[in-house]
């Protein structure tokens, strides 16, 4: 696949990217343990866990949907950063 | 000497080049991934004033995106400041657009149960279908691709009749790879896999009821307030 990309804007483009990494990264995992937690607070300590499965699974896809590309992303921002020292 | 220096310079910046090309790829995959997260709103307590708030915040960044997409396009913003945007996408609306629309119907008009399976399927199940499409032969892509929407469907409507469960995981499921699939140079496959198989599933759920059977439980309870 074909990207617009500029050479003179792709450090700059670069680092962007490696300033969203954090919050890309980080924002799924926070809101997927919140899913979790509410399901274990809420739920299975309460004594109603089916009610939140919901939340459970929803939860858990978003953690395991996430890990499956920021780890190849994360791989390849530290190579570049690699190659640029 | 020159010439070889030459060669050297234009094959080193031909991996630059191509490095920055790799990074794309997975930066649009992340951020796909990240989308994930909208479904937030749906653990937002169930107040008046956060209910209001919960229309105006989506509608206001949808509304920035639009309007950013049109300057771009409009020419006076350069396309480079967009990073990760497809050739394809140079003079046309960009796929994030699309997928913030998308989200943003499902959110607004859809019950829970089936916005967050059709958000799922844009947020994971686009991406893997990418990479399945990538790195496999593409008669996979349509058999793989359905089964991960089918997937979504079926953790998401578990709580109902089994005849129900199936039947909407395979519509549902055939309806977000047709979405994902068939493109449309106008109509991106990132609106079309959330907003196909959610039409689908709402005539569904306006039969379910006729039909004799329970709707499913809600999938994320709001949270209380204070916290």
């Amino acid at each position: 696949m074909r990207y617009i990309k500029n050479k003179k804007n792709g450090f700059k483009v670069i680092r962007t990217e490696i300033l969203f990494t954090p919050i890309l990264v980080t924002i799924p995992f926070i809101i997927g343990f919140l899913l979790i937690n509410d399901w274990y607070y809420r739920g299975v300590l309460e004594g109603s866990a089916v009610e939140f499965y919901g939340e459970l699974i929803i939860g858990l896809a978003i953690i395991f949907g996430n890990i499956i590309f920021d780890i190849p992303f994360i791989k390849s921002l530290r190579e570049l950063s690699k190659k640029n020292k | 000497m020159v010439k070889k220096r030459i060669i050297k310079k234009i094959n080193n910046t031909r991996e630059k080049i191509n490095l920055i090309d790799f990074d794309a790829h997975w930066y649009r995959r992340v951020f796909h991934a990240f989308g994930a997260s909208f479904v937030f709103y749906y653990m937002l307590p169930d107040l008046e004033w956060i209910n209001i708030l919960k229309i105006i915040i989506p509608a206001i960044i949808v509304i920035v995106a639009i309007l950013l997409e049109i300057l771009r396009i409009k020419g006076f913003i350069n396309s480079n400041h967009f990073f990760g945007l497809r050739m394809y996408e140079k003079k046309r609306i960009g796929s994030y657009v699309f997928f913030a629309v998308g989200i943003l119907i499902l959110l607004m008009f859809f019950p829970q149960q089936i916005a967050i399976p059709c958000i799922l399927c844009a947020c994971l199940g686009d991406p893997i279908i990418g990479e399945i499409r990538n790195r496999f032969s593409k008669k996979y892509v349509y058999v793989v691709g359905f089964l991960i929407c089918m997937s979504f469907f079926l953790i998401s409507w578990y709580s109902v009749n089994l005849y129900l469960l199936i039947f909407v995981s395979v519509v549902g499921g055939l309806g977000a790879a047709i979405g994902e699939i068939k493109k449309i140079y106008w109509l991106d496959d990132d609106f079309m896999i959330q907003i196909l198989p959610a039409i689908i599933l709402g005539l569904i759920w306006i039969a379910i009821p006729y039909l004799g059977l329970n709707y499913p439980d809600i999938l994320i309870q709001p949270f209380y307030w204070p916290w």
